[in-house]
């Protein structure tokens, strides 16, 4: 009976933490965004050779946040984190023409993952502040995401550097939580009464 | 004997699966639509405040029983830059819901236009697919009524052909509506021999 009612003030108060991947080509700027979303400012970073994991509070929802490193022979390793995850952020160089295709592949393959099959998809064209950046419907086109039929996805315009368009993306993530954190409390009290 | 147990595996495991595509201009009401329906056709579903509700830049899903019948909306940003990839769901859809904003005369003729992207692929590509159109905001007293939206798309008309084809009034806020509008939906797409469904399992 304790248990139950933890359950639920846990899941009501928002101490659960959602775990959110941050994946992306390398030079797409995942670890700015981390620190960017942790910390508010822009850390000079590295290329990250395995991964960064920071706890981020937002409205008072706990988000476990994981920065995978996104060169090529790292890569594979991604998929070693894929369990119970909530969200993928897929990062991508909106000015990187050149890779667009490497990045969509990337992509394709991990939505076909069996573990992210429930994991609702962010998109964060990042380096909106350059000035060939592509277009949201540019970038869904290229990443191919029309083809993704019973996902919910969404595109954000973002500069790390800046700081634009992250708290949007924050505040769409955490509306799409709390209805389920409030689905979850459902569940609990209907295991409850049967 | 085989048939028997196969459609009996068939009437308690599967549904009969038909794709919805919700179009329309940003702000028209979209998103608060498939809510609304979720919340009103789901038991025990507590959506997200309809309050809290952003723009759309990409896809919203949504699946809602009705009867034997499972429908599973596509609910796609409306912004003028988002209305190309519209055509890519074209091809699996078996409905198509377009929302207007009935508040908005301003942006009646924009929206005319914006019709016009599925209107045009009427014959080809939606062949025959039911066409529910939504005068939406209808809870705000200086609205446009059902007669004003229809004169002012009168010359649309023509493109829809033989089709199913409904204008109705709604307010996906306060829920008046919906449910008519859902429920023809679902008897059009039932009764279209042209686009089979999907079987689906229950999970």
């Amino acid at each position: 009976m304790g248990g139950f009612f933890s359950s639920i003030f846990s899941s009501l108060f928002g101490t659960r933490e959602m775990r959110i991947l941050i994946l992306g080509l390398d030079g797409a700027g995942k670890t700015t965004i981390l620190y960017r979303l942790q910390v508010g400012e822009v850390v000079t970073t590295i290329p990250t050779i395995g991964f960064n994991v920071e706890t981020v509070t937002y409205k008072n929802l706990k988000f476990q946040v994981w920065d995978l490193g996104g060169q090529t022979s790292i890569r594979p390793y991604w998929r070693c984190y894929y369990s119970n995850t909530d969200a993928v952020i897929y990062v991508v160089d909106s000015c990187d023409r050149d890779r667009i295709g490497i990045s969509k592949s990337e992509l394709v393959a991990m939505l076909e993952e069996e573990e992210l099959r429930k994991a609702i998809l962010v998109v964060f064209a990042n380096k909106q502040d350059m000035e060939q950046a592509m277009t949201p419907s540019e970038m869904a086109n290229s990443l191919g995401l029309p083809a993704l039929k019973d996902r919910k996805w969404q595109i954000f315009k973002t500069s790390a550097t800046k700081g634009t368009g992250l708290d949007e993306a924050m505040e769409w993530q955490v509306s799409c939580f709390q209805f389920s954190v409030h689905l979850c409390v459902f569940m609990a009290v209907d295991t409850h009464m049967s | 004997m085989y048939t028997l147990l196969s459609g009996l595996y068939k009437y308690m495991f599967q549904k009969d699966e038909y794709c919805i595509l919700i179009l329309g201009l940003d702000n028209a009401g979209k998103t608060t639509f498939l809510e609304q329906s979720k919340t009103r056709f789901n038991k025990n579903y507590k959506g997200m405040s309809l309050s809290k509700i952003t723009t759309t830049v990409g896809l919203n899903i949504g699946t809602v029983d009705v009867g034997k019948a499972r429908l599973m909306f596509w609910d796609l940003g409306g912004q003028e830059e988002l209305q190309s990839l519209w055509d890519k769901y074209y091809a699996e859809c078996h409905g198509v819901i377009y929302v207007i904003d009935s508040t908005d005369e301003e942006r009646l003729v924009e929206s005319k236009q914006a019709f016009g992207v599925p209107a045009g692929d009427m014959l080809e590509a939606l062949c025959g697919v039911p066409v529910l159109v939504l005068a939406n905001k209808q809870d705000v007293e200086t609205c446009l009524s059902i007669p004003d939206i229809k004169t002012a798309f009168s010359d649309c008309t023509c493109k829809i052909g033989r089709r199913d084809c409904l204008t109705q009034a709604c307010s996906a806020l306060t829920g008046k509506g919906v449910r008519e509008g859902i429920e023809w939906m679902v008897k059009c797409v039932v009764r279209n021999v042209h686009r089979p469904p999907r079987q689906r399992d229950i999970t």
